[in-house]
């Protein structure tokens, strides 16, 4: 064996150890974190896919959670475009108040009042199915059902049609919701009201309609939302879709909701079927819903 | 080593007391006294689910930030600490919460039982420090240092 040879025997073993140094100084290197390995957290389901119990007039997936009343007090103004005189609708206000109670964390109860017609609200609101994290459950839907009965003096032309019966109106929803990114959530809610009571012999006791609803998230406690409803059927004589745009403001246990709406009642078979602003006329309503939580 | 290591924090205001609990955390120790801790942040259970939901959402994002880490030396580790009795030590590492490292020195104590080693330490993290933004609304719900308990148990691999 010539010299030359030995030499490069040398060096290839020099440069073999050489490796197996690296190599054992880069596990050393490894930090002791990356030895934990990756262990996800387990599946949860997926928070805040909207901050309130509404997007704006419509349910939204979430509920209240476990012995949390939820509070809400909703005004809407008058018309916008009846101009200076009535301070752009402002002299003219109807309220919402609610409460909402969470039996679980996934059911709640509710009742309302408006002074809207005089109408009285009691809801059930069930998340049968929750968005998980991991994807397991993409999507989550809500049901809720809410019947309504209205109170006013006034109500319908004859004595003979002012019974309690036909003073009701049942709305039946599903909320399907997905959060798909931290800011982005979007709502897809089909519902359909019953009128037991309709105002012309023509128009349909049952409506469907279709909803969708979003919100983007612009800052921490800051987002844009708005929904919109399509009445599948047609639009009955007067009536309108109904548009809304507007933003929550989240500050701790309240949450602050304006928005400008073409729709001027706060309740379902109202908002839903018996829209009548335009917004291309400028008859939009400002409101704001206000909402504050206790925890028992 | 544990996977189901107890940290818990307390936020103590004039106006409001909050505290979680996370019975989620793992860590590994060494036998040359280096250490790494890591505590899943959505693991956090609060009194209120909208306490939870604001701390993930809007102060931790925890969706953008997993975990809160340690990881550093023993500073004054001995490998034959005397077993059945606490000893003070310097837990001394990189802290990272909410994305943002601090280099902190911690003091623990710790003891080698039958089974392994236990570790137990209180410490406080600024908010300010890891970039946490408390708004000027809840300032007086929310303190500005956070006291910070672990409890683990950790047993060999």
């Amino acid at each position: 064996m010539s010299c030359s040879n030995f030499k490069t025997y040398r060096i290839i073993l020099l440069a073999l150890t050489g490796m197996v140094l690296v190599q054992g100084s880069y596990v050393r290197a490894q930090s002791l974190l990356d030895e934990l390995g990756a262990d996800e957290p387990a599946a949860h389901p997926v928070y805040a896919t909207f901050k309130d119990t509404r997007i704006i007039n419509v349910q939204s997936n979430e509920t209240p959670g476990k012995d949390v009343m939820h509070f809400v007090i909703a005004h809407r103004f008058g018309q916008i475009n009846e101009g200076a005189y009535s301070l752009w609708g402002l002299d003219n206000a109807s309220m919402r108040m609610a409460l909402d109670y969470g039996l679980t964390e996934r059911l709640s109860i509710g009742v309302g009042r408006s002074t809207f017609q005089k109408t009285f609200e009691s809801s059930l609101k069930w998340k049968a199915l929750e968005q998980q994290s991991d994807n397991s459950i993409p999507i989550g839907v809500t049901l809720y059902a809410v019947g309504m009965a209205r109170g006013d003096s006034t109500f319908a032309e004859s004595q003979v049609n002012r019974t309690f019966a036909n003073r009701l109106s049942y709305t039946y929803q599903a909320i399907i919701t997905r959060k798909w990114t931290e800011k982005f959530s979007l709502a897809v809610v089909p519902s359909f009201t019953h009128r037991n009571l309709v105002g012309f012999s023509s128009d349909a006791h049952d409506q469907w309609t279709l909803g969708v609803g979003a919100r983007y998230k612009l800052a921490a406690r800051l987002s844009l939302n708005s929904e919109y409803h399509f009445l599948i059927d047609g639009l009955p004589d007067g009536a309108q879709n109904s548009l809304s745009i507007g933003v929550d403001i989240e500050t701790g246990g309240h949450v602050f909701q304006l928005h400008i709406t073409n729709s001027r009642g706060m309740f379902e078979r109202a908002f839903l079927t018996e829209t009548n602003g335009r917004w291309l006329d400028g008859a939009l309503f400002f409101g704001f819903n206000l909402s504050r939580v206790f925890d028992f | 080593m544990t996977r189901n290591g107890n940290v818990e924090f307390f936020s103590a205001t004039f106006v409001e007391d909050i505290e979680a609990q996370n019975e989620m955390a793992s860590g590994l120790l060494a036998a040359d006294g280096r250490f790494a801790f890591r505590v899943p942040i959505l693991g956090f259970r609060f009194e209120k689910a909208l306490m939870e939901e604001h701390f993930n959402e809007n102060y931790l994002e925890s969706t953008q930030f997993p975990n809160g880490t340690f990881e550093g030396t023993i500073a004054n580790w001995d490998p034959n600490f005397e077993s059945g009795t606490w000893h003070d030590v310097i837990a001394s590492g990189k802290l990272t919460v909410h994305g943002i490292e601090k280099n902190r020195e911690i003091s623990s104590k710790i003891m080698r039982d039958k089974d392994g080693w236990k570790i137990q330490s209180a410490f406080v993290i600024a908010t300010a420090d890891h970039e946490i933004p408390i708004p000027k609304m809840v300032r007086d719900k929310i303190a500005e240092e956070i006291s910070v308990t672990v409890d683990l148990n950790l047993l060999p691999r």
